[in-house]
Order: structure tokens, then sequence, then C-alpha cells
């Protein structure tokens, strides 16, 4: 049969697959997150001790082997872990048994910021410790970061494109879209995409470093946000062409219809001060999407809690919507999860998606005292009963990467 | 659909800093292999690596404030003002457009990575520096590499191992033909450094140097070959939309006609799946391109000297090309260059476009006698004259990942 041609191929997300500080599986998290429930306490995974600073969003109670049935839990990384999980549960909740579909015209993109840390943390610590002998083959093997989405594919034995996109805390964004342009082009008929990252000591002395972690709480948009909690987890969606979908009666969360990505070139840590780079992200994605700037219905905010970033995302979000900025919802799901690096716009790609079905959006949890540069509207404190008919998924990265993914209510 | 031409290169490598240097270094069957000079540990097995000896960006990127750049930044940051010279784009042009940059890279610079972490371990966490974790992403040097040069477009890295620069290339090649953008630099780099030179140590997978082993060299496809060299550099290519390219008068080296990319869920553990993703990802870009096996007039291997990697490149090959396989000219620059990891696939391209231009196919260093447990290789330690209209070019990975791409020789008016 023939295919039809690339730009008459429509995306979309049949299946959503989540760990997250707030819990496992999309409606736990779903429910957790409308509730306002916070997943940040004292940091468990190392020790925090000379840092000034102690909490995190660690995920809890996450048994790897109630997921990873093809793989041995012990010869992966916790990322890889994490990112199995998610894409179990998303083909579950796809309705897709891993045998129903041409293994080999399934493709897996995954995004991710530090990959396998806690390999190379335990490299360190043998060099430091004079025992580098007792480094064996695993090291090779379980720490370079495209591991993550060979494990997946290796789990579930799909063997079409693969790829590993590692561009820190927007990684999860880059990889939906790339799963997207992939379908788009015919290249795949099936893709997992989403972002995975664990909980990681060079990541949290990195953040502590930089003075970016709050001490107690991360409150995005508010007077005295004190900056943001790293946070650890997975999320991936089951993206498939429309025409595949509808063919095999898949519930649809909503349409993939364009995104943007650009540089600021400005900084590496710090964003461009009019938010150059990120208006010109939103921009391309609206143009791409063929959506109007008015027909927005939510921001999906990359919303860390950092003095800057939640000011300078506001300007931005000024800048492009103009007046009815104020009238659009905007909000931080980072309030609840903290920032999952490179899953967390996996994560909020799939709550956007969620946004769109349930027609409801999760709020910015801790923010009790306004800001009067950040005078949106953030959906502070409670969710909010909404028509979201388009969703916007803004993240932001190291080396002054900006990305914005644009969803639709899919109409047939 | 829009078509992809090459419209410049930029390379840094142990055999050269242009695409001239290199084929020329190539086609003189000079090997970049020597003693370490980076790094060293006595319980390294293998105490031999392709080198760039006396790397200097400055030379590359004049006055500016490298400080902020580690090896692999100044490494892919040189290979980009090299690119942006040879392909015509100047400040202005950089202005005016927003050009991107799609970086293949195995590890970003582990040791940057590595470093941080065993600073905040042996002197305290408050000793390590916040501008040295923005460098520990793996992203980080396709961002300096931004902010260096002005570029605004599309900023993205890929990591698919070995593959990476091949998989950046074919992921750029996409983007342009689906109109997402026009300009985009791709490639890939890999740094050599302690930290992943000792993991492939441990894996057993180098080239043992001592004296008791038949060979201390890679030698793809050769009976005796033992394992492979770790090299390093960076080699990005400009990419544009051919009509955007023929408006600016742009010279072109080369189309990328297809690319086909697949994935071995077995990650290597069964023999027969690994070469059936090799030969699916270059059956993909030959279907990709329109072009039947029989109208490649030459194959770029991906063969390092691995005693297995080599083997199913040799099967794959046999099983995509079938009887045109005996007719079918194949080379391994990483019998010279080493396996430079996330810059070998772009590398390979580099060399090919030199290929087309002048037709001359560079030799296998040191290959005495094909592999008899394997399909036969068209396989020469001669270099050999070639009409290449349509070249191949394979980059595998160690784990299951493969990238293939099919290059053409731009039309003569």
């Amino acid at each position: 049969m023939k295919q039809p041609r690339r730009m008459e191929r429509r995306v979309v997300i049949t299946g959503i697959g989540l760990v997250t500080p707030v819990g496992t599986g999309r409606e736990a998290v779903w429910r957790n997150l409308l509730a306002g429930r916070c997943g940040v306490a004292p940091v468990e995974a190392y020790d925090t001790g000379e840092l000034s600073v102690h909490r995190g969003a660690e995920v809890k109670q996450f048994s790897a082997k109630d997921y990873l049935i093809n793989t041995d839990a012990e010869t992966v990384g916790r990322a890889s872990q994490f990112a199995i999980a998610a894409a179990r549960l998303a083909l579950e909740d796809a309705g897709l048994a891993p045998d129903a579909v041409e293994p080999e015209r399934v493709g897996v993109s995954m995004g991710t910021t530090s990959g396998e840390p806690l390999e190379i943390e335990r490299f360190d610590d043998r060099l430091v410790n004079g025992e580098l002998g007792e480094v064996g083959a695993e090291f090779m093997a379980r720490y370079p970061c495209h591991n993550i989405s060979a494990n997946v594919a290796g789990e579930f034995g799909f063997g079409g494109l693969n790829i590993l996109i590692p561009t820190a805390c927007a990684a999860g964004n880059y990889a939906v879209a790339y799963g997207f342009d992939a379908l788009r082009a015919g290249r795949a008929s099936l893709v997992l995409a989403g972002g995975a990252d664990p909980f990681s000591r060079i990541t949290y002395t990195g953040f502590a470093r930089l003075g970016a972690i709050a001490p107690e709480l991360c409150q995005p948009f508010d007077r005295n946000r004190k900056g943001m909690i790293p946070g650890e987890g997975a999320g991936v969606v089951v993206l498939e062409t429309l025409a595949g979908a509808t063919r095999r009666g898949a519930r649809i969360y909503a349409e993939v219809a364009g995104y943007g990505l650009s540089c600021d070139a400005h900084h590496m840590t710090a964003a461009h001060a009019e938010g150059d780079g990120a208006v010109r992200a939103m921009e391309e994605a609206l143009r791409s999407s063929g959506t109007r700037a008015e027909d927005v219905s939510y921001v999906s905010a990359h919303g860390t809690g950092t003095p800057t970033n939640d000011r300078l995302e506001t300007v931005a979000v000024k800048r492009l919507f103009k007046e009815a900025a104020y009238r659009l919802p905007m909000s931080s799901i980072k309030s609840m999860i903290g920032h999952t690096m490179g899953a967390a716009s996996a994560i909020e790609a799939a709550v956007c998606a969620l946004a769109i079905q349930q027609d409801c959006i999760p709020p910015t949890m801790n923010l009790t005292e306004p800001d009067p540069e950040c005078d949106l509207d953030y959906v502070a404190n409670e969710a909010r009963g909404h028509e979201v008919n388009v969703a916007m998924n803004n993240a932001y990265a190291f080396g002054g990467n900006n990305s914005s993914l644009v969803l639709k209510k899919c109409e047939v | 659909m829009r078509r992809v031409v090459i419209t410049g290169a930029g390379v840094v490598s142990p055999l050269g800093d242009s695409r001239a240097a290199l084929h020329a270094a190539l086609c003189g069957g000079r090997s970049a292999a020597k003693p370490l000079e980076l790094f060293g540990d006595e319980k390294l097995g293998c105490t031999l690596a392709c080198e760039i000896t006396d790397f200097d960006a400055q030379k590359y990127l004049g006055g500016r404030n490298l400080r902020p750049l580690d090896r692999t930044a100044r490494l892919v940051a040189s290979a980009a003002r090299l690119a942006l010279e040879d392909s015509g784009f100047g400040v202005e042009t950089l202005a005016r457009e927003a050009v991107g940059l799609v970086l293949g890279t195995m590890f970003g610079s582990l040791r940057t990575i590595s470093e941080f972490d065993r600073r905040a371990l042996t002197a305290g966490p408050t000793y390590a520096s916040p501008m040295d974790f923005a460098n520990t992403v793996i992203s980080a040097a396709a961002g300096q590499t931004a902010i260096m040069h002005g570029l605004r477009g599309v900023n993205s890295t890929v990591s698919t191992g070995a593959s990476s620069g091949l998989q950046a290339i074919a992921y750029a090649a996409d983007l342009i033909r689906a109109g997402s953008a026009r300009a985009l630099l791709a490639g890939g780099a890999e740094e050599l450094c302690f930290e992943s030179f000792y993991g492939f140590d441990r894996a057993g997978l180098l080239c043992p140097s001592n004296n008791s082993a038949p060979v201390k060299y890679p030698i793809p496809f050769d009976a005796r070959r033992g394992g492979f060299l770790l090299g390093e550099g960076a080699a990005l290519l400009m990419l544009e939309d051919a009509s955007r390219a023929r408006e600016r008068g742009a010279h072109v080296l080369a189309e990328v006609k297809g690319v086909g990319s697949a994935f071995d869920p077995s990650r290597g553990k069964d023999d027969g799946k690994a070469v059936a993703a090799e030969a699916r990802a270059a059956r993909l870009a030959l279907e990709d391109a329109q072009l039947q096996p029989a109208s490649i007039d030459c194959l770029s291997a991906s063969a390092n000297g691995s005693l297995c990697a080599d083997r199913r490149e040799a099967y794959a090959i046999a099983d995509v090309f079938a009887s045109a396989a005996r007719k079918l000219p194949v080379t391994a620059v990483k019998s010279m260059l080493g396996e430079t990891l996330g810059a070998a696939g772009a590398l390979q391209v580099v060399a090919l476009t030199e290929t087309m231009r002048d037709g001359v196919l560079p030799g296998i260093r040191g290959l005495e006698e094909t592999d008899g447990d394997f399909p036969p290789v068209v396989a020469s330690p001669q270099n050999r004259r070639v009409d290449v209209s349509f070249g191949l070019v394979n980059s595998n990975g160690f784990d299951g990942h493969s990238s293939s791409l099919v290059l053409a020789r731009p039309s003569r008016r």
C-alpha cells in the first residue's frame, strides 16, 4: 500500500507511562498532581552533609523487578530501570501488547541530562579510593547514556530507530519532537518517546554550587521562591500515526501538532535577558503546528522555581501572547515533583496530553505570595477545570537551549 | 521533497585539520597511532591511541576566551569554525539567519564529569566549580560552540554510541528535508580521556600493546585483527537545503541522498540479529535514496579491527549487496584514524567527499589477508581508483546501534 506523503501524516499520543516522585503510573500521578501532592523530602540517595541544602524529590518504593521482565535489573542503571518501567506502563496504557506491533518498525527516542551518572560516580569512588582495579567490563556496558534507549528497546525487542538525545533539562521535549518527525517521515510506525534521569550526587552538588536549590520547597512564580528542587523519574509516551491509532481503535489523548527549538547562543547557565530564544522557540512551535497564539489554552511552564527562570519565562510569554497572556493559564508541576531533569519535559508533555483529554489543569503549588514581576495566571494551589484545546509545553536547558511543543485535542 | 547538500566541512583530527589534509594522510597510508601522551596508568593493557598531539584550539578560535571550554568543546568549536569558513558562512550570515548544530557524541566530556565529581569527593562539595558543572551536561560542547559562533538555530546533541556522528547527520538531514531548518552544522566529536579509555581497556576491546600480541594496530577485516585503538577528533559538515545552497552559489561537496538507522535489540548477544540490524540500516538508506545496491560505487566501513564487529559488518555487506558485493570496493579508515567513537561516522563522510572529488579510495592500512571466517570483502591495503557517483557510509555502535548514509556526487552542470 502506498504510504501517505510526509505532511499528511498526523501524530497522536495513545499511551502514557510515568515514574515520578508523586507516584508511578498515569492514574496515580494525575490524581496526585490534581490533589497538589508534593514529593519533596530529605534526600536519601546520598549524604548531602556539607552542602547547605538537603531536600530533593526522589522516587520512593520503586521496584524495578515489577517492570523489567526480560532484563536483569542488576545489569542496568537506575535511569534505564525508570525508562523501561515508564515504557512498559505506556505500552500497557496504549493497550498494545509488545508483539502486536512489527518490532522493526518501533522506534525508541529518549532524552536525559546525565544518563547513568551512578555508574561514573561508582568509578570515581574507586578511583579516589585506589580501587580502580575493581572496575570491570560492566562500566562500559552500563555507563554510556545511549544505554537508556537501548535498554528500553532491548526489554521489548524493538529493532526500529533508536536514539538518545542528551540535551539536558529540555531533553524530554527534544525526544518527543524527534519521535514526531520520525513518524511524519515514515521512518517508524510507532515510537516510544520520553526521558529519564536518576537522582545523582553530581547533579545535586552542581545545582547546589550554582545556588539554584531551594532549602525547603519549590515555589514557582512566588515572590519568595528560592530555587528548584532536584528530582528523578521517567516519562514515556506512545506516539503513533493518527491513521494507525484509528485503525486499531486506540484511545487518543492528544495530537502532537508541532514544535520549535532554538538556541540563545548567549550563556551556558543564564537565559537571554529578554527571553529572545524562548520567544523564537514558541513562535516556531506555533508556526509549525499551524496554531494562532490566541488559540493556546494552557502553557505548561518550565517553571523551575529559580528567581531568574520564572521571571524571564513570564517576560517571554508576555512578549509572545501580549494582552492575552494575562488570561492564559500557565502552571508548573515542578512545584510538586521537583525538576526531574531530562525526564521533566517528557513528564510535562504527558501531563499536557492529560490536561487536554480531561479539560483540567494541574496547579502550581506553594504559590502563596504573588511576585509583581510574575503577574500571570499560574493556576495557584488548586487544580482547575478548564477547556484545554491546545497546550504548549516549554522546557529550557543549559547551553541556552529552548524547546516548545504544541499538543492539541485530536479532531478527526 | 527538499534535497540536502553538503557545502563545507570542518575537521580536527590526528591526521590533519582540513578535508584535504585528512584525505592526503589516509591516501598516504599514515597511521595516527602512537604511545599515549595525554594520560597513562600502569594498569592499562593498551598504551597506544590516535591522539591529536599538541591540540591547540587557539589556532582556530583566535584570541577568544577558551577557559570555559573543555577538550570536547574545543574540538567542536574548532571544527565548527573551520566548517563555517569552508562553507562561506560569515558573521553577517549568522546574525541574519539562525543556523543550527546537531552534534553526535558518545560521552560529551567524560573527563569534565568525572573531575567535577572527584573534586567534590576529595576537596569537599563546596570546592566544586559551578562553571565546571555546566560543562558536565553531555550537550555542553554544542552549547559552548553555539555561544562562541552565534548559532541560534536548533541546537541538539545525539548519543548512539560509536554511531553518534552519522546519526547526527541523518537527524540533521531529516530536519532540512522536513523544512524545519535550512542550514545546520552536523557531525560528531569525541575526546580521548583516561576515564573512557580505561573503561574500554577493562572491557578488553582494545588492541593489546604487549609484545606477544600478533598485531598492536587495528587492521579491519584482517585475519590477524585483535581489537581497535581509540582515537579522538571532531568533524562537522554544513548541511543545507539544496535550493538555498544554489541561490547563494555555494560550492557543493556532495548530496546526502538517503539515511537509514536500525537497532539490534539483542544488543550484540545474538549474531544473527546484529547482522540483520546492520543490513536493515543499509537497506533503509538505499531505499531512502531510491537506489539499488548495485548503484553503490564504494563503501566506507565502520570496521575498526574488532573480532566480532568486523565479521558482522562483512556478513551484513554480503546480505545487502549479494552478488554486487564482489565488485564493491570497501575501505575502513579506522585502520589509520582509530575508533573515534562519536566523531567516526562524520570523519568517514568527510573522507568520502574527498574520494568522490579525486577518485582515490584509501587502502586499509596493514591489511594482508581478509579473514576467511566471513564472506569476502573487496578490501585492499593499496589505494584504488574509483569513479564514485554514489557511496555508502556505515557506522555501527558496539551494542546495537547501526546507521548508514548514501552520499551522492554533486551533479555536473
